[in-house]
């Protein structure tokens, strides 16, 4: 086959592989080429990155349904297969993804020393985990892949982490383990109705999407799957894991845990969760709200009270993702888009701010804010970038984040749920507070350590990983259009096949195949 | 049969001879090592052409049933077997660097080794309880020898002792109930237990609870287990590599071939309630005090006391699928057993000594090899996606949600999340530790390099690609008269 007919017919499957294949090529140098390695594994995710974007020109945007799909047998006695396909919500994490992990390769050039080989390996399954996670159709191949991205996360915080890494990977992996194993028994259990129902083993998604469960039954297995992707986003109570594992791991890690691993536990929701039980999702809803509620003010209060920056901003994840909850819990078309085109903002903005608090950590060796002050003056393109990012963050208009608060706050206040707009609108302000603060106190101010004088300046190649970041944010804040269009029809189909299957539910749900007791 | 003696015709001896070559094997390099020392090199290999030879035969084999229907040739049969075969090899690929480094290889070893598996063979293939038992018997006298190999150590001979006390003790449960068996039946034949109106009589229960227990024993199926944590610390690992996958897996066959003779329909409510009961108490009691140990032996002991609690779920189920469920399963638990077994024994340089898993700190980066691979074997253990582990508790659980066991499913996959404190704390300290040990590990040895690639490479076929492994049990458990699809 040559290589332009495997690149149009078989693109998800490249993509989804080629960083599996860098890691095995890695796997054949020499441990003592160290350097090699590191520019080995940026050049494949760089060609990751320049292969995915045909996936943005390709894109069909009126077209319902998955695109770019692919099936090939896997396990034909269960009915498994190798189902993979894109509409546009996964279209625009998968970018996402593909520009974070060069880009955080690129930062992690200079700065990892330790076992660069094995570093570079971690990451580059890592991206083959959350890249099949978000291209999956099939239940089994979908949790497979869920479950593969846990291993390199857990190496990567536990081994090139901070002091207490050894505990906050571990915490990650527990925390995450327990959610998604009760989540692999309802994928069991989903798919043995099916075919108690249909007489025919399949773990396809749009065959499951069929089957309609009411009663205990659909209760259980919501929250079977909810609570996987609640641990994953965080929503709060269960958010206690996020903290530690953001503080101890490498920045690069930050960067991809934050702007990628959160949102797919959004996206599962959003793809599992309430598709699969549209009437028991859409009666829990107001609790999902709350709890969104919930995490914008405390997550928001917590931030507020951190003297640590990676913490600070690891905090404020969980504040906007909470909005990303709010959006999500109202169920509006625009509620809907602004959550989804925030979930891409905040990997965007809260990329670019792990990756400058890593830049001076990097120097200083400290992300105490009280350790710096004045140092705009030192290092004015940091604090500019860092400026540029923390107001992307709090929704300067112009830049990304306003669009996607905009329309998240919009949507909840059309829907019936007015007042989580109000609590949303808090969340932001308060955004604003503890954001500025912390630019203030860490950049503005007189100098107040003597050993930050000599502080040195951005590299090139810390500043070409930011710039691709802030040359996003404006982009998108200034075209917004762009990224919306690719997800309109997505968000309707949805929004459609999940209100046309509550009928069914609401009107009878024992009497269809499938039917729950 | 005809007369006082028994007369062997042509077919019984075909369907016998992947037997025979074990024990020819056996018998010759005992020999050899009598006459010819010089040879002794030799040996390891001598002993895993004995094992393909037989395994070759088993295959050949025509189909059937022979010794007057008490010697079963069947797609069972041979799948066991392959699983058999394999720990075999892998325990003879290791044994052979492990007994160079302690500087001890004799042919004692393999013989003892090679005639354990002759008796697990005879335990999968018969289909007459004395059959079984004498099958059980050499397997035991063959690994109460291995257990006391190191004479001169104390942990050793502890080892040696008490599994032959516990040894003998559950010996003496199986016998007890093949004689309640065998007078309620009046044979003892398996085929034979399938009367009408036998199932009910208390003496059949209290036969089959009794079989339960003395293959509980061997399985270390909580709360018959005591014995293992000890055994294994004490005996040589390649002999402990065998003893933990083989013998396991030939018992819980025929506890499903007893079962499925006595209990046609499916099995009795109080009966299901109590096999239920043992797989819950062995997985959470394996996996609970697991977390508090410290010597690599010791983990892998309650590790696999938990495995065998999940297996046991395949059991409760009691199905054609739950069997084919149990068949996966073993083949997981063999590569990703095995392969932890290889590793400890790579890893470790001092046999006189204990393994403590503090030993092993920063391996992961001197012994990168043998380390990687261990990682690899606890992540299948411990279920993760794309390793055989995953596949196994997979069809496990399968089972049991489509015959609406939901509590044990529920417990058996918390379960799961209670392994991976104990699983990854070996990988943190392999891979998260400074190394403790002034120096790495003796340079990986050929044979235990191949025997965890062997492992590796079986981890993710298995892992990744189930769907022939799947069909093969499948066809191979349609062989017993078990209900469902």
């Amino acid at each position: 086959m040559g290589i332009e007919r495997l690149l149009a017919e078989h693109l998800l499957s490249v993509l989804v592989f080629l960083p599996t294949a860098g890691a095995i090529l890695l796997l054949l140098l020499p441990r003592s080429a160290t350097g090699v390695a590191r520019v080995a594994a940026l050049a494949v995710a760089t060609l990751e990155c320049v292969l995915s974007l045909p996936l943005w020109w390709h894109f069909d945007v009126a077209l319902r349904g998955f695109q770019f799909r692919e099936s090939a047998a896997w396990i034909p006695p269960l009915g498994i297969s190798y189902l993979i396909g894109i509409d546009g919500i996964s279209l625009l994490l998968i970018l996402l993804t593909t520009i974070l992990t060069p880009v955080s390769l690129l930062f992690s050039l200079s700065h990892v020393e330790k076992e660069v080989r094995g570093f570079s390996i971690a990451f580059l399954i890592l991206e083959t985990g959350v890249i099949g996670t978000l291209v999956a159709l099939d239940l089994a191949l979908f949790y497979v892949f869920w479950e593969v991205m846990l291993v390199p996360m857990y190496f990567i915080i536990g081994i090139w982490g901070g002091a207490r890494r050894i505990y906050a990977a571990m915490k990650f992996f527990l925390f995450t383990m327990a959610g998604s194993l009760l989540m692999f028994l309802a994928i069991l259990y989903v798919a043995i109705r099916h075919h108690a129902a249909t007489g025919v083993w399949s773990f396809a998604l749009e065959d499951l999407y069929r089957l309609t469960f009411t009663g205990t039954t659909a209760v259980v297995l919501f929250a079977a799957f909810a609570l996987a992707f609640a641990i994953k986003v965080p929503v709060f109570p269960l958010h206690t894991w996020l903290p530690d594992a953001h503080t101890e791991a490498p920045t690069a890690g930050s960067i991809i845990l934050a702007g990628i691993l959160l949102k797919l536990g959004v996206y599962g929701y959003l793809r599992f969760a309430l598709p699969l039980f549209p009437g028991t999702a859409l009666r829990y809803a107001p609790w999902l709200g709350v709890l969104g509620v919930i995490g914008v003010i405390y997550g928001a209060l917590l931030a507020f009270a951190q003297h640590d920056m990676k913490r600070l901003v690891a905090y404020s994840s969980v504040s906007h993702l909470g909005l990303v909850v709010i959006g999500v819990g109202a169920f509006t078309t625009i509620s809907l888009q602004g959550s989804i085109l925030q979930m891409v903002n905040h990997g965007l903005s809260t990329g670019a701010l792990f990756l400058l608090v890593g830049v001076l950590y990097e120097r200083r060796h400290t992300r105490e804010i009280s350790a710096y002050g004045g140092v705009a003056g030192i290092v004015p393109v940091t604090a500019a970038l860092f400026l540029i990012a923390t107001l992307s963050s709090i929704g300067l208009p112009g830049l990304n984040g306003f669009v996607g608060e905009f329309l998240v706050l919009l949507g909840t206040w059309t829907s019936p749920h007015r007042w989580w707009a109000v609590a949303a609108a808090t969340g932001v302000i308060l955004s604003a507070i503890y954001m500025l603060t912390l630019v203030q106190r860490v950049f503005w101010n007189p100098v107040t350590h003597e050993e930050n004088r000599n502080l040195p300046e951005i590299r090139w190649s810390e500043l070409v990983a930011v710039s691709v970041l802030v040359v996003l944010m404006v982009w998108i804040g200034v075209r917004p259009n762009d990224v919306l269009d690719r997800l309109r029809v997505s968000v309707d189909a949805l929004q459609e096949s999940v209100t046309a299957k509550q009928l069914v539910e609401a009107q009878n749900g024992a009497g269809l195949p499938g039917g729950a007791r | 049969m005809t007369g006082t003696f028994v007369q062997l015709s042509h077919a019984d001896w075909l369907s016998i001879l992947p037997e025979v070559a074990l024990a020819s094997a056996g018998c010759l390099i005992l020999l050899l090592e009598a006459f010819a020392p010089s040879l002794r090199r030799w040996f390891a290999t001598l002993a895993l052409a004995g094992v393909a030879a037989s395994l070759y035969l088993l295959m050949a084999a025509p189909a059937g049933t022979t010794f007057d229907g008490r010697f079963e040739t069947s797609p069972l049969t041979w799948l066991m077997g392959l699983f058999l075969g394999g720990s075999a090899a892998v325990a003879i690929l290791v044994a052979k660097p492990y007994l160079e480094r302690i500087r001890d290889e004799k042919g004692e070893f393999y013989a003892l080794l090679l005639w354990g598996h002759l008796g697990v063979s005879l335990m999968i293939r018969g289909l007459d309880l004395l059959i079984i038992f004498i099958g059980l018997e050499i397997l035991s006298l063959s690994f109460y020898v291995l257990a006391a190999y190191f004479r001169g150590i104390e942990a050793s001979s502890e080892a040696g002792l008490k599994y032959f006390l516990t040894g003998a003790f559950a010996s003496a449960f199986t016998l007890y109930g093949i004689v309640l068996l065998f007078g309620a039946s009046g044979g003892t034949r398996i085929a034979g237990l399938a009367q009408e109106g036998l199932a009910g009589r208390p003496a059949v229960i209290l036969g089959v609870l009794l079989l339960l227990v003395g293959f509980g024993f061997k399985m270390s199926l909580a709360p018959f287990h005591a014995w293992a944590p000890d055994v294994y610390q004490g005996m040589p690992t390649p002999a402990v590599l065998y003893l933990s996958i083989a013998p396991k897996g030939a018992s819980v066959l025929v506890l499903f071939r007893v079962l499925a003779a006595v209990f046609q329909p499916g099995l009795p409510d109080r009966l299901h309630a109590a096999v239920a009961a043992l797989a819950v108490l062995s997985m959470t009691l394996g996996n609970v005090v697991a977390l508090a140990q410290r010597d690599a032996k010791r983990l892998l002991a309650y590790s696999g006391i938990a495995h065998m609690g999940y297996v046991t779920i395949a059991l409760a189920v009691f199905g054609r699928e739950a069997l084919a469920a149990a068949i996966v399963y073993f083949f997981a638990y063999l590569v990703s057993n095995a392969g932890a077994f290889a590793a400890v024994s790579a890893l470790y340089r001092d046999e006189s000594k204990p393994h403590p898993v503090a030993m092993l700190a920063g391996e992961g980066r001197r012994a990168r090899f043998a380390a990687a691979v261990f990682a690899l074997c606890l992540f299948s253990l411990a279920g993760i996606p794309a390793t055989a582990g995953f596949i196994g508790k997979f069809f496990i659980f399968k089972a049991a949600l489509e015959r609406g066991l939901y509590a044990l499913a529920i417990i058996g996959v918390l379960n799961s999340l209670v392994s991976i404190g104990y699983y990854l704390k070996v990988v943190y300290i392999l891979y998260m530790r400074d190394p403790i040990e002034p120096e790495g590990p003796p340079p990986l040895a050929f044979a235990d390099g191949l025997a965890l690639s062997i492992c590796a490479a079986g981890i993710f076929a298995f892992g990744i690609f189930p769907a022939a492994l799947w069909r093969l049990a499948r066809s191979a458990a349609a062989t017993l008269p078990l209900p469902g699809p």
